[in-house]
Order: structure tokens, then C-alpha cells, then sequence
């Protein structure tokens, strides 16, 4: 370990997190407060480089919610649509609950983008699943559109997973 | 819960991001939560894989013995996949020293919750003439003893693999990733999803968040799977009065 000073503050610069007399690290963004140059060198680095996966990742979760947004919207007009041409009141209310469960995901994945993003991902892998099981040539329909909806949902999944690491420390 | 720094051996009482010592971080690396991720989506998919096939064996023909290799292969399936993490698993089968008052909602709480189910479920197809209620016992009047299979297939065998499978290993993985409320949440939401139906998320959700907060609260898969046992033995015993009358 390197050079560092004696301890006599309460609380880091950093966090405003309380520090223990002999701590050299803050224990909740691991600020060198009693650290060396060098290691506060070390921590501004990794913290301009988390906040580039920073951005990269709110684009990828962005993207995701975004395509929540159209499942939800493509599925009430398709709801809407069945409905004229079959009269099929159960088809409508599945595809209008559908609707409604992957827009408050699309919203709530502004507060907690990990869970809602996962759940949304399996709710549509679910949708396809029970198509598939009425009619299983409905697996084959539009398979171009349920990988990218799925990639977009899943790039989603993991930029959270990230972020929420980046989140925990509390950086400035 | 203790936390151990693995590159300088500091003891920390508290669960901290980064040793106070040496910096080193000690929040949950990107990888473990990835590796949870992707075992959660892999088990989800697995289920939809087995749900697909066996509705597909169904179909075709509906028998005893497909009926045993589908249970069979569901049991398979969820041990497997609680062999990740079994040591966590293992822990929630100890029996829990729990007050009197908990095992009597354990037992209450499901005779409620089946009998409004019941009438719920009935009353909503009504309304809206939506699915036609399924009488469960009806696919085992064709065999000898139906009472006997009905009870082994619906509420035995069900409360002993779903709740491993649900509040057990995915409950697990899912608390590496979120927090423990979100589990419970995420645990009812997913376990109401893989039931394939509309009108039985509205009651299905619920009662996985009862069963999701006993499993959280209590750290043991026994009530949940009292509370399942129960639940599901009182529907049998409804559609087989029902079928009977």
C-alpha cells in the first residue's frame, strides 16, 4: 500500500458518507479520502470511464423502454383490429390488458429499468409462446421483427444491470 | 450478514461497496449479475419450451402416461435448476420455528383464498363470457381412483416443484439482481404469467405476492407450499363436489 495521510475527518468529500478514523477508503464510492495522489488519480479515472458506460448504457435502456412503447401500441391495434373483423370480445380484452401491462412497464422502467425491462422481455416471450401453442405457424410470422424486439430488450436488460452498479455508489 | 475483502482479508460487519482498507470494490461485479440474468431468462424459456411441448403431446393425445412423463420432466427440470445456488435452496427446507399464529394463517389464508377464487373465477366468465370455467377434476374421471390422481397431480405434486421452482431457485436468482421487494413482485408476476391466462392473473398475481412474502419473511418453502397444498386441494374438492351434485 502507498503512502498515505493520517486521518482526522468525519465524513468523505466525495459522498458526504461517514468515515471510520482509519479508513483510507470511503467505504460506500471508495473516494482515497486519506489516499495518495495516485490512488485519487485512480478513482477520478474509473469514475470518468463509469460514466461513459454510464451514457452508452441510458441509451441501450432508452432504446428498450422505446420498444415497450411500440409493443404496447402495435398490440391494442392489432386488438382493435381482430375485434372489427372476428367479434372476438376475449381476444380484445387479453390484447387491451397486454396493452396496458407493457405501457405501465414502458413507464415504470424509468424508475426501476432492470425489473420492468426483464419482466416486459418475458411477458412478450410469452405472448409469442401462446400464439405459437393456438397456432404454431404464428412462430414463424414476423420472426425478423421478434429478434430485434428481443435484442433491444435484452441490450436493455444487461445496460441496467450495469447502470444500477454505477448507481449504488453514489458518485457527484 | 458479514463481508470479507478478498484481497487484503478485512473483516467488515456491514455489507459496504468498497473495502475501507484498500479500495477494492465489494458490490456484486457485473458478472455474477449477468450470469443471474441469464439463468433467470434461461429457466423462463425452458418453462415456455415445456409448456409448448406437453400442450403439443396434449393435442395429439391426452393420456395417463403422457400425463406422468410431462410431471416427470417438469420435476427434472426444476431439480436441475436448482442445482445453481443448492446450497441456498437446502437452507429453505429446514422446518422454521414459527409461531402458531403464522401456521393458522397458513392454513386460513388458502381456504379464503380458494373458495373466493371459485366463485370469482365464475363470476367474472360470467359476466363476460369469457373462458369456459375449467372443472380440473373432470381430465381424471376416466381413471381408476380419480380422487386419488386429481389430488396427487393438482395439489400435491404442483406445491412441491412450483414453489421450488418459483419461490425457491428463481426467487433466489432474481435477489441477486433486484431488491427483495422487487422479488417478491417479479416472483408473483412471473409465476401468474407462466399460467397462460387472462382471467387467472387477476388472482394468481395476489396470491403469489402472499406466497413470495411468507418465503421472503420467514426464509422457508414449508408455508408457501402448506398454503399451495391447501389452496389447490380445496379447488379439487370443489370441482369434484361440482361434478358430483
Amino acid at each position: 500500500m502507498e503512502d498515505t495521510n493520517k486521518i482526522t475527518i468525519a465524513s468523505c468529500s466525495m459522498c458526504n458518507n461517514a468515515l471510520a478514523l482509519e479508513s483510507i477508503f470511503c467505504e460506500n464510492c471508495g473516494y482515497p479520502e486519506n489516499g495518495s495522489e495516485n490512488d485519487i488519480a485512480k478513482f477520478h479515472a474509473k469514475k470518468a470511464m463509469d460514466n461513459n458506460k454510464h451514457v452508452g448504457a441510458d441509451k441501450k435502456i432508452k432504446s428498450a423502454r422505446n420498444t415497450l412503447y411500440a409493443i404496447s401500441g402495435l398490440t391494442f391495434a392489432v386488438g382493435l383490429f381482430l375485434y372489427f373483423q372476428n367479434k372476438d370480445l376475449y381476444l380484445l380484452v387479453t390484447n387491451f390488458s397486454l396493452c396496458i401491462a407493457y405501457l405501465g412497464l414502458a413507464f415504470w422502467s424509468s424508475k426501476k429499468p432492470l425489473m420492468a425491462l426483464l419482466i416486459g422481455l418475458l411477458l412478450y416471450l410469452t405472448t409469442i409462446t401462446i400464439s405459437a401453442i393456438e397456432e404454431p405457424t404464428t412462430l414463424a410470422k414476423g420472426i425478423l421483427w421478434k429478434i430485434i424486439i428481443i435484442s433491444y430488450l435484452s441490450k436493455g436488460i444487461y445496460s441496467a444491470s450495469s447502470v444500477e452498479k454505477v448507481d449504488q455508489s453514489h458518485l457527484k | 450478514m458479514s463481508t470479507k475483502c478478498n484481497l487484503c482479508n478485512t473483516l467488515f460487519k456491514e455489507n459496504i461497496n468498497f473495502c475501507s482498507k484498500c479500495g477494492n470494490s465489494l458490490s456484486k461485479s457485473n458478472n455474477d449479475k449477468a450470469s443471474s440474468i441469464n439463468l433467470i431468462i434461461a429457466f423462463y424459456i425452458t418453462m415456455l419450451l415445456f409448456s409448448f411441448t406437453s400442450s403439443y403431446i396434449y393435442t395429439i393425445s391426452y393420456s395417463f402416461t403422457n400425463e406422468i412423463i410431462t410431471e416427470i420432466i417438469f420435476a427434472f427440470l426444476v431439480l436441475g435448476f436448482s442445482l445453481f445456488g443448492y446450497k441456498k435452496i437446502l437452507k429453505l427446507y429446514r422446518i422454521p420455528d414459527l409461531g402458531w399464529k403464522v401456521w393458522l394463517f397458513a392454513i386460513v389464508f388458502p381456504i379464503i383464498s380458494s373458495v373466493f377464487v371459485n366463485f370469482f373465477v365464475d363470476f367474472l366468465n360470467s359476466l363476460f363470457s369469457l373462458e369456459e370455467t375449467e372443472n380440473y377434476y373432470t381430465q381424471y374421471v376416466f381413471l381408476e381412483y380419480p380422487l386419488f390422481w386429481s389430488i396427487l397431480f393438482i395439489a400435491i405434486l404442483p406445491p412441491i416443484f412450483e414453489e421450488l421452482a418459483f419461490r425457491g431457485f428463481l426467487f433466489n436468482q432474481l435477489k441477486k439482481v433486484i431488491s427483495n421487494k422487487q422479488t417478491i413482485v417479479a416472483t408473483a408476476f412471473i409465476f401468474a404469467l407462466i399460467h397462460f391466462s387472462v382471467i387467472s392473473f387477476i388472482w394468481i398475481f395476489p396470491f403469489g405476492l402472499v406466497l413470495g412474502y411468507l418465503r421472503s419473511k420467514y426464509n422457508t418453502l414449508w408455508l408457501g407450499m402448506l398454503v399451495h397444498f391447501i389452496h389447490n386441494l380445496i379447488i379439487v374438492f370443489i370441482d369434484y363436489t361440482n361434478l358430483n351434485i
